[in-house]
């Protein structure tokens, strides 16, 4: 869908910001350009649209050179987001949202329809309320959205990103990427997204292109990046947390075990011993007739006889398959006794998962990305 | 005609120095007034809960500058002569001068003094000081830059308009200017307009000079900033 | 609602005494200003200001445009240079110099105007168009607009109050230009009150002079109204909030 070749770009005065770039981004792909500032990552999305014209090389958008389209043309067919500031103050919302629309001629009334969808995609409620505003009367995340759907306004297939979520709260920033997540699941555009931000990129990209000094110095899905670093240089950018890092890229559901072992209310405490012993465990999950998962059993207070229901220790947490293994993490800590149950959505009991899994887990190297989609 | 203008000066330099001194007289005259008629109110009306005052004041004062300097005159001429004062001249010119020039001192001294740093402020109560010594300590010190660069602004403006005053007879430089025209002697009309100019360029950059000069060496470098 | 009180009690007031300085009749020998010749200056005097006005917003807010755009960006030095000091000049030797050159009169007074009023409107279009965002600028480029499309969708709108106060600084001016150019024979209140001067008739200075002052402050505050109004809504609010977050 876009392809770079040898892309270079030396700006007047010799800067060499970016130097001999070869990049392919398939159609409905994430590709977010990564690196430190002034690695060029800026520069190299600009030049897609022309914004920054090329030194030498090519770029190819669909199946054209991009020099052969009208610079105005090409940029039509191109959604691109800033920062809320390239919001037009003078502009309400919905002549924002109809700029390209309005350029390539569309009648008022398919502008206003479309003006309102985008409204109600990006969850700006009730979008009629919102069209008549201006930039000036919404917060910095409302706007933000604004800018999101002023880049889709006329439908592109291509989505140019410029650190769109840069100058907002941390909070708000996390809950747009989720929902830009769940946009993009819909409608997938191919997307060049650029950051300075590695969770950022971990969490959005299909795949990270990551720039350093105007090179490419790796492009690979997140996983891999943590995983296997091409060099020191991207060691260090991903951090050395990079292990956590990668837990967010596996759902609990790949890892968890099936069908664990359990004991039941009706059990007697001696039975559960002789379970705990023959397994070699410390503690068990309890379930009910049902299997509904309804506390733990532990050595230490499964003393004298009895019934395990009596003795039963509440849980504090629950864990869901689609879960991201650092959620899980989290979780766990403040589990009463470090393991995590699983359950589904009639809260049965269908996996645990305790440190050992994650120590097995992070000590081998995913291979290719889990099949299985990360649900936040 | 640039020729003739340069000649004119090199001839009568003593009375053009003169014109000089005299168009400088009026302008120093009315601004010293307009500074301390500016800093007096301002410090009057930045106190707190006189907020409402304060903008009727500065209103006022905006309404006075956009009054043109020949009716201004015109009508300061006429309250003047009402009671029974000096109606020509020097006085009159004065006056309006430092009401056009109490507009931009007033306005800078109002908005500096209310904008000190509340965090300085506090500072300065924390260490026992008195809400007098924490204006004339702390507020004025810091109020200085903005002061002066209302100063400024005024005297360029003020001799612009000090020119006009030549014509009700307060002298100075637009003298050569009136007497240019009545005689159409174009070289009369360019020396007079060339040396207000330059005065008021040369004001400029010394008062600005100045400005730097007087604001406190620790916040020199922020205010450059 | 004050302020409103004090503006009505001023023109009122300046109103009256034109009113009364103009119903004397005369002063010993000396005549005032018959009201239909009074009212004759005052639309001279406007017409002097509008015309000079609307001959400098002609060229000034193209000029500034010119300057503005990137290949003319050379200019600006010079273009701040001129109108700083340009802006020392004082008016009287404009209109001096005017007089001398195309001769007594009406022309003159009005070419001077204009002469002396294109720099601040060139100056404020210049500083509008400019202050725009660059990020705005290049978000409008991005999307596929041209430099066309750019300049009259997004730049000139949003330099709509520069060059109204521009304007209304400029006019406000003007109206104390033109009284100046009552000595050259322009016509317009400044006769009245240099009549007034010559023959030291307080009375008649002041029917000249209250009048003026009266125009000048309604021009002011006119124009500021229609510089709020000509200002696009959101960008109104913008400011508003943008003044508030200071």
């Amino acid at each position: 869908m876009i392809e770079l070749r040898s892309v270079t770009k030396v700006f007047p005065g010799g800067a060499r910001a970016v130097d001999n770039v070869s990049l392919q981004i398939h159609q409905g792909e994430f590709c977010v350009l990564l690196g430190p500032s002034g690695c060029g990552k800026t520069t190299t999305l600009k030049m897609i649209n022309r914004l920054v014209p090329l030194t030498a090389g090519e770029i190819h958008v669909g199946d054209r050179d991009i020099r052969s389209l009208r610079v105005t043309d090409l940029r039509r067919r191109i959604g691109y987001a800033i920062q809320e500031v390239g919001l037009f103050p003078h502009m309400t919302v919905a002549q924002n949202i109809a700029i390209v629309p309005r350029l390539l001629g569309w009648p008022a009334a398919r502008r206003r329809a479309r003006a309102h969808d985008l409204l109600e995609l990006l969850g700006l409620t009730p979008a009629d309320d919102y069209l008549r505003r201006y930039p000036a009367e919404l917060s910095g995340g409302q706007r933000q959205r604004v800018g999101v759907a002023r880049a889709l306004g006329a439908d592109p297939a291509i989505l140019l990103m410029d650190e769109p979520f840069g100058a907002i709260d941390p909070i708000t920033r996390e809950r747009l990427q989720d929902e830009f997540l769940r946009i993009q699941n819909e409608i997938r555009k191919t997307v060049v997204f650029v950051t300075h931000d590695i969770h950022e990129a971990i969490k959005l990209g299909d795949r990270v292109a990551l720039m350093r000094d105007g090179r490419l110095v790796q492009h690979a899905p997140p996983a891999q990046l943590l995983s296997q670093p091409a060099d020191d240089f991207v060691r260090g950018f991903v951090g050395t947390d990079r292990t956590l890092k990668s837990l967010r890229l596996t759902a609990v559901r790949d890892v968890m075990g099936a069908s664990p072992a359990r004991a039941r209310i009706g059990d007697t405490l001696v039975a559960a011993r002789e379970a705990m012993d023959k397994l070699g465990k410390t503690v068990l999950p309890v379930a009910d007739d049902e299997d509904t998962f309804v506390g733990w059993i532990s050595r230490t207070v499964a003393t004298g006889s009895g019934l395990v229901g009596a003795r039963v220790i509440p849980y504090l947490v629950l864990g869901s398959p689609g879960m991201p293994l650092n959620e899980a993490l989290a979780l766990m800590l403040e589990s009463a006794t470090g393991q995590l149950a699983i359950v589904d959505d009639e809260r049965r009991l269908v996996g645990l998962v305790t440190f050992e899994t994650l120590f097995e887990r992070v000590r081998r190297p995913p291979e290719p990305p889990s099949a299985s989609e990360v649900q936040p | 005609m640039i020729s003739t203008t340069w000649r004119y000066l090199g001839e009568n330099w003593a009375y053009v120095g003169q014109l000089v001194v005299e168009h400088l007289r009026i302008v120093f005259l009315a601004n010293g007034l307009a500074v301390v008629l500016g800093l007096a109110l301002g410090i009057f009306i930045a106190k707190r809960g006189r907020e409402a005052l304060a903008e009727l004041v500065l209103y006022t004062a905006g309404i006075l500058l956009t009054i043109p300097s020949l009716a201004l005159y015109g009508i300061l001429m006429a309250i003047l002569d009402a009671l029974g004062l000096v109606s020509i001249g020097l006085v009159p010119v004065v006056i309006a001068l430092t009401l056009y020039g109490l507009l931009p001192i007033l306005r800078n001294t109002t908005t500096a003094l209310r904008s000190t740093d509340p965090a300085t402020l506090e500072a300065g109560r924390g260490m026992g000081m008195s809400e007098a010594q924490l204006l004339w300590r702390v507020r004025v010190p810091l109020a200085v830059p903005a002061v002066m660069a209302g100063l400024r602004q005024a005297m360029v403006m003020n001799v612009g308009i000090a020119a006009i005053g030549a014509y009700i007879g307060a002298g100075g430089l637009g003298q050569l200017i009136f007497r240019g025209i009545a005689n159409t002697r174009a070289d009369l009309v360019l020396a007079g307009a060339l040396c207000v100019s330059l005065l008021a360029v040369g004001l400029d950059l010394a008062l600005g000079a100045l400005e730097r000069l007087a604001t406190p060496r620790g916040i020199r470098k922020e205010a450059r900033r | 609602m004050r302020r409103n009180l004090i503006l009505v009690v001023l023109l009122l007031g300046l109103a009256s005494v034109t009113a009364w300085v103009t119903h004397i009749g005369r002063v010993g020998f000396f005549m005032m200003a018959p009201p239909e010749k009074l009212l004759a200056a005052l639309r001279e005097h406007v017409e002097i200001v509008l015309v000079a006005e609307a001959i400098a917003i002609a060229v000034g807010i193209p000029l500034g445009l010119l300057l503005s755009r990137r290949s003319f960006s050379r200019g600006a030095p010079i273009l701040s240079a001129i109108t700083s000091v340009g802006q020392t000049v004082p008016t009287l030797a404009l209109v001096g110099v005017f007089s001398i050159m195309l001769g007594l009169g009406l022309r003159s007074a009005i070419v001077a105007l204009a002469v002396y009023t294109v720099l601040p409107i060139v100056r404020n279009t210049y500083a509008g168009l400019t202050s725009v965002d660059a990020r705005v600028r290049e978000a409008a480029r991005g999307m596929g607009m041209s430099p066309a499309q750019t300049l009259w969708r997004v730049e000139f709108p949003l330099a709509v109050p520069l060059i109204m106060a521009g304007i209304r600084t400029s006019t406000v001016l003007n109206v104390g230009s033109a009284a100046v150019a009552g000595m050259i024979g322009a016509g317009g209140l400044g006769e009245i009150i240099m009549t007034g001067v010559s023959l030291r008739l307080v009375e008649m200075i002041l029917q000249g002079a209250a009048p003026t002052a009266a125009l000048a402050i309604l021009l002011d505050r006119l124009l500021e109204t229609i510089g709020t109004r000509a200002t696009p809504r959101g960008l109104r609010l913008a400011l508003r909030r943008e003044l508030a977050e200071r």
